[in-house]
């Protein structure tokens, strides 16, 4: 259906695209991706990189409950994947975030990052709600989702290859990041489509669903989760 | 019981969008929050947002102000009993500061501390001496300065989650315009005010409000600048629309002034502009007896703690017309409370009368950034205070501290939770009993 601005997937594909492109030109990733910040920049930003993605399993399993029946398969194998139950057989994303940390030395800190992320997990079921139904929190939630799926698909094997070069990281302590490098083309496509089936489902008016994508993007939501002190300039997920 | 110490946190939280209006632009909260600790170990927050065009102060300022003028006025002398808001508030001097209006910012910050204190030594809720007389309080969205096609953008936003009052930044060449926008998008049912932060002549006043009177304005925040007291009532004349006071309204004079002028429909309190919970109360108080209706405003960055405070003023007032702030982590990386005193849906939040002190269990990131924090405290400029070491942590510290701060209601609660906020006190400065020691820090590890 289009919406003036073309159709709603690509419209929400745009501004994705807008924040993976303010997230890459921002001058903390051009700091990380340089090797011009020092070696605490890229221990905080491995922390925050774990402390956005360590609770992603809870996430997906609230989706899942709210998934429409043609979305409900998709995320359901992405839950299972994430949990590391897939047919693929591989390791649960939660423990690949934890082989970061401590193959970074930063084992010591794994308590703290672990008890952030549950602290960021009850901050969202007990913040009082701004939306006024489920449907639209789920938009707001599955819109998260999806957007860190279509920019990891395109950023994270930058990431690596920064980490192991100005970090000193080995192959396997990032392979998180080399696991989404690869996987997330096919994620972040098929959450286009599930944002889409979403949409229909719950019969948002495109306008309506828009809204709430810009709402849930408006903060550079990368690099407000990757760099927790960026500081905004402006907004960058709004349609144009 | 005596207070005995005291801590300052100049605090700079980064705002997840930048926030402008005619009169500044920010991208970060500038907060000071001040711990006081009794004779008993009980302690205390509050805290006052510096503004140079509003008040007059900048933090540096504040920071200098609290350690050198109100702290030592304060400091080992008995509290008065804490039932009497008026008597607390009065417990505070009446403090001057040169090249300012009045240093109310200060003097709010330390008003609330001690309040908070002595709230919590009694084991009080704030709601037991400013009484509720509603349950809920229904917050205002306001639209920031900027292009006419984001302004449209952030009222569909606030349509959505439901907010029916905004208030909209003007005051640029394209007011009519914008107005005539947001108004559409809002649709004819929400209540639509402006802002003009004092940036209109008389005449580009009556010209402006002239061509949106039609939109259903339901006031006009600060048209013109501050002072210009005749104009103001001479504009009431020329509008229909009702005139709210702010930036003309900062102490208990100016309310004095424009009340025997006739120049406002509406006062704008705010609690940091206004010098604290009992100057603000009683300049709304004298507002309403005049027959003017009253607006619990804030901030643009205020964290939890303030946040509480005016919710408990917008809640305990006769009458209320409207209410701004709480906006939490709608507009800061993150905010200083565990419990999220942000409004909801439709701006609703609700008015608790339970808990110790204002009512807000809170805690604050301990992290140290060796070398990122900057003192800005008054140990550079005067001996007097004096620099001790760092405080006690290294990067790799993170301890929970918890603000037992001001208004959402835990009950006795305690948290071992981790540490929430996220952000950069540029400076801490800790005083006891004559001596007085500044830290440089991320986030104060005394916080």
């Amino acid at each position: 259906m289009d919406n003036g601005h073309g159709t709603l997937r690509s419209t929400i594909e745009s501004c994705f695209a807008r924040q993976v492109a303010s997230f890459t030109t921002s001058a903390e990733f051009l700091a990380l991706e340089t090797g011009s910040g020092g070696s605490g920049q890229y221990d905080a930003f491995l922390e925050n990189v774990a402390r956005a993605h360590l609770r992603s399993p809870q996430l997906l399993a609230f989706l899942y409950a709210l998934a429409p029946p043609s979305a409900a398969q998709d995320l359901r194998e992405n839950l299972l994947e994430e949990l590391g139950l897939d047919e693929s057989g591989g390791r649960p994303h939660p423990d690949l975030l934890r082989d970061l940390l401590v193959r970074a030395g930063l084992g010591g800190r794994l308590a703290t990052v672990e008890a952030r992320a549950d602290e960021d997990l009850r901050r969202i079921v007990v913040e009082p709600l701004l939306y006024g139904t489920l449907r639209d929190v789920g938009l707001a939630a599955l819109t998260e989702i999806v957007a860190f799926e279509y920019m990891l698909s395109r950023v994270s094997g930058r990431i690596a290859r920064a980490l192991a070069e100005h970090r000193g990281l080995p192959a396997p302590a990032l392979e998180w990041f080399t696991h989404h490098s690869e996987v997330d083309i096919r994620h972040a496509e098929q959450g286009l489509d599930d944002l889409e089936a979403y949409v229909r489902y719950y019969e948002f008016a495109d306008d309506e669903a828009l809204t709430i994508v810009e709402m849930t993007l408006r903060e550079n939501v990368f690099a407000r989760r990757y760099f927790r002190d960026f500081v905004a300039t402006n907004a960058a997920g709004g349609r144009r | 019981m005596r207070l005995v110490a005291a801590t300052l946190y100049a605090l700079r939280i980064p705002f997840v969008e930048s926030f402008s209006h005619s009169a500044a632009e920010r991208r970060w909260s500038d907060s000071v929050v001040v711990r006081v600790r009794d004779d008993a170990g009980t302690e205390g927050y509050g805290e006052g947002t510096a503004r140079s065009y509003v008040t007059g102060e900048t933090v540096e300022m504040m920071l200098a102000h609290l350690a050198d003028e109100l702290w030592p006025r304060v400091a080992d002398r008995e509290l008065p009993a804490v039932d009497d808001l008026d008597a607390i508030g009065k417990f505070l001097p009446e403090t001057e500061l040169d090249g300012v209006i009045a240093p109310h910012a200060s003097r709010a910050a330390l008003e609330l501390a001690v309040l908070d204190c002595a709230l919590r030594r009694a084991g009080r809720p704030l709601a037991s001496v400013l009484p509720p007389r509603r349950n809920r309080v229904t917050y205002s969205g306001v639209i920031t300065g900027g292009p006419v096609a984001r302004a449209v953008q952030l009222a569909r936003q606030m349509r959505t989650i439901g907010l029916t009052a905004i208030k909209l930044k003007v005051g640029s060449d394209d007011d009519v315009a914008r107005v005539t926008a947001v108004r559409e998008a809002l649709g004819p049912e929400a209540s639509l005010r402006l802002d003009v932060n004092g940036a209109w002549s008389f005449d580009r006043a009556v010209e402006v409000l002239n061509a949106v009177a039609h939109l259903g304005i339901a006031a006009v925040e600060q048209p013109l600048p501050r002072g210009a007291i005749r104009e103001l009532a001479g504009l009431r004349h020329a509008t229909t629309i009702p005139i709210m006071v702010d930036e003309s309204l900062v102490t208990r004079s100016d309310a004095d002034e424009l009340i025997a002028a006739g120049a406002a429909d509406l006062f704008n309190v705010r609690i940091s502009k206004c010098g604290g919970l009992a100057p603000s109360l009683a300049i709304a108080s004298a507002a309403i007896a005049a027959g003017l209706g009253v607006q619990v405003g804030s901030q643009v960055g205020e964290t939890a703690i303030l946040s509480a405070a005016g919710r408990h003023l917008a809640a305990a007032l006769p009458a209320v017309a409207f209410v701004e702030g709480s906006f939490g982590t709608l507009l800061l990386a993150e905010d200083v409370s565990i419990e999220s005193v942000r409004f909801g849906h439709r701006g609703r939040g609700r008015a608790r009368a339970h808990g110790g002190g204002m009512t807000c269990e809170g805690c604050c990131d301990t992290r140290s950034r060796p070398g990122s924090g900057s003192i800005t405290g008054p140990s550079r400029r005067r001996p007097a205070i004096r620099k001790t070491r760092r405080p006690e942590f290294s990067s790799d510290s993170f301890a929970p501290a918890r603000i037992p701060c001001s208004v959402a209601n835990t009950g006795s609660r305690r948290s071992d939770r981790p540490p929430s906020m996220r952000g950069e006190c540029r400076s801490e400065t800790t005083r006891r009993s004559g001596r007085t020691s500044v830290g440089s820090c991320a986030v104060s590890r005394e916080c």
